[in-house]
């Protein structure tokens, strides 16, 4: 029997081999390389590379522009998942009730979700154009006047969060409905007869049921907000003069202009404050019991 | 007002933003591609002309490049596709049917991986790819995206051949088939709609990614799609709307045809790999 157990294992691991080995090579050891650059002074078109421990880390923590992408990025992720949770939570309750357009509704919902994330981006982005952009055009017929929507730091901020709520709102939207599905109808009925009406229903049925699906979603959005990069690529490219500029992005621009040493220092922060939510996720997901 | 009527009334007034919601920016898209002179609406004397001449040109005009996009979009995202599911596959039946140690440890830590920023990986993997020597070609991708889109795969797989009975494969052991036939010959059959929302996902997944193909590839013989409309440039100089939405539409029709045709598998493919636990 033990021979039998032995010969199972080897063969587990040798099913799992062409997995991990990509998740190795092209994740886990890239990340590690990342961190190891960071520990150098790496500039390109500089012939030495030489190890500077933290000093890359120090300069990164006492500049401002990195502690201002901090402010962006978190303030990004803050309300764009805030919006779509109330956003996507309405959908989902829409999309819950038995209607006869429910299968056309769940379809148009399915839209932005497929649409890829720069495309959208550059719709958007021609919709918010001063002189041609459908927004300024409605907004001057209505009399509010044009705004200058990537112009001014604070309407670009709030024009990507928008964006990016319209994109991703899909999403939370089907987590939250498999929440919604998943809670008894025996339990409306019951208070139904017990005369609780449908906003008594909402809160103390609804909302306590679906906490744990809710609790989950925000969090795996979270995480995805924190790593935002296409859409502000493409419609600010961090702009103007680096108003929108988040961390992966900050990043990124250290890249382009060759400083690999501090872009990795950057990415190394980045992956930090990501990896504390993803450690969350994981341990409120209960991940563990479902494999059991 | 009883409760009913302001229910409906709630519903109405909610189905119909959200349809507007979801549809006005695609909408637009759609319209611009059409239209004449993308910028009709800064115009004093609004003039609404439509013409195809914004498809002719995306798909015609040599400088552009968009077919290219396209061909390389459609070449990586399917390569991607068929390993990866593969490959998950495999690791997936191992999981959910064999006990070995770092059963549990395995799954959650490839889990976590598929969390990291992809920013983490740029600064050693650019180099790593420039070493190879695979910067603009398709290799460039390919292997970021499968490792990319591994995680994803293999927990709609786990969460569904977890529901598979183990009666059904412990059958064929005992009738004397081996793992690999077991797997081959029962549980690839009978999972025919996980591995099929598996495979749309992980598409759509490389279909759109965008960092990885921004640093790894220069010019048409592997720039992919997104990358494409992202850098833009018309043949003048101008940004050339009128062509960037044609070429928007062409790409994100397909897409959202799957999607839409196929909306069941993609629904039950996002809620496995999110919602685990529940």
């Amino acid at each position: 029997m033990h021979r039998i157990e032995y010969h199972e294992e080897k063969f587990a691991y040798s099913m799992l081999i062409p997995l991990l080995a990509f998740v190795i090579i092209f994740i886990i050891v890239p990340v590690l390389g990342t961190f190891w650059i960071s520990l150098h002074r790496d500039v390109t078109f500089f012939p030495t590379k030489p190890y500077v421990g933290f000093k890359n880390y120090l300069f990164v923590l006492t500049k401002r522009d990195f502690w201002y992408s901090v402010f962006v990025t978190v303030s990004f992720a803050l309300i764009s998942v805030a919006l779509e949770t109330l956003l996507g939570l309405s959908f989902a309750l829409i999309l819950n009730e038995k209607l006869k357009v429910r299968g056309i509704l769940r379809a148009i919902v399915l839209i932005p979700w497929a649409i890829p994330t720069i495309i959208s981006a550059r719709t958007w982005e021609l919709m918010y154009n001063y002189t041609y952009g459908l927004f300024n055009y409605i907004f001057t017929k209505l009399g509010i006047g044009a705004i200058n929507w990537l112009g001014t730091p604070v309407s670009a901020f709030f024009a990507i969060v928008l964006a990016d709520v319209w994109k991703t709102t899909p999403f939370m939207t089907l987590l939250l409905l498999a929440g919604l599905q998943a809670i008894p109808n025996d339990i409306y009925e019951a208070a139904i007869i017990d005369g609780a009406n449908m906003f008594y229903r909402f809160r103390s049925i609804t909302i306590p049921l679906l906490k744990p699906v809710l609790v989950v979603a925000v969090i795996l959005r979270t995480i995805d907000a924190l790593r935002v990069f296409d859409i502000i690529y493409v419609l600010t490219g961090g702009g103007p003069g680096g108003a929108t500029t988040s961390i992966s992005l900050l990043a990124f621009n250290y890249y382009n202009l060759g400083d690999y040493g501090v872009g990795s220092t950057i990415s190394i922060l980045t992956f930090v404050l990501v990896l504390s939510f993803t450690i969350l996720y994981l341990k409120i997901g209960k991940f563990k019991e479902g494999l059991r | 007002m009883n409760e009913e009527t302001l229910k409906k009334i709630l519903l109405i007034i909610g189905a119909t933003l959200m349809t507007v919601i979801c549809l006005f920016p695609f909408t637009w898209m759609i319209v611009i591609s059409f239209t004449r002179d993308a910028t009709f609406l800064g115009s004093t004397s609004i003039k609404f002309e439509t013409t195809i001449q914004n498809y002719i040109t995306v798909l015609t005009e040599p400088t552009l490049h968009f077919l290219s996009y396209l061909k390389n979009s459609i070449v990586i995202a399917t390569l991607v596709t068929l390993i990866t599911v593969s490959i998950s596959a495999l690791g997936a039946y191992a999981i959910s049917r064999i006990k070995f140690r770092g059963r549990l440890t395995i799954p959650i830590f490839v889990l976590g991986v598929s969390m990291f920023p992809q920013i983490s990986l740029i600064g050693y993997l650019f180099k790593f790819i420039e070493k190879l020597g695979w910067i603009n070609t398709y290799k460039a991708l390919f292997f970021p995206y499968v490792a990319w889109t591994l995680p994803l795969a293999l927990w709609i797989l786990l969460s569904y051949f977890l529901q598979l009975p183990k009666d059904l494969d412990e059958a064929a052991l005992i009738d004397g088939a081996s793992r690999v036939q077991t797997l081959y010959k029962v549980i690839i059959p009978l999972s025919a709609p996980a591995l099929f929302s598996t495979a749309l996902l992980v598409f759509i997944a490389a279909f759109n990614e965008f960092m990885f193909a921004l640093l790894f590839t220069t010019d048409y013989r592997a720039r992919t799609v997104p990358v494409g409309i992202a850098l833009f440039q018309g043949v003048h100089g101008e940004v050339p709307w009128g062509n960037i939405m044609a070429a928007s539409v062409i790409s994100t029709i397909p897409l959202v045809i799957l999607a839409l045709v196929f909306q069941r598998y993609i629904i039950s493919g996002l809620t496995a790999g999110a919602l685990k636990g529940e």
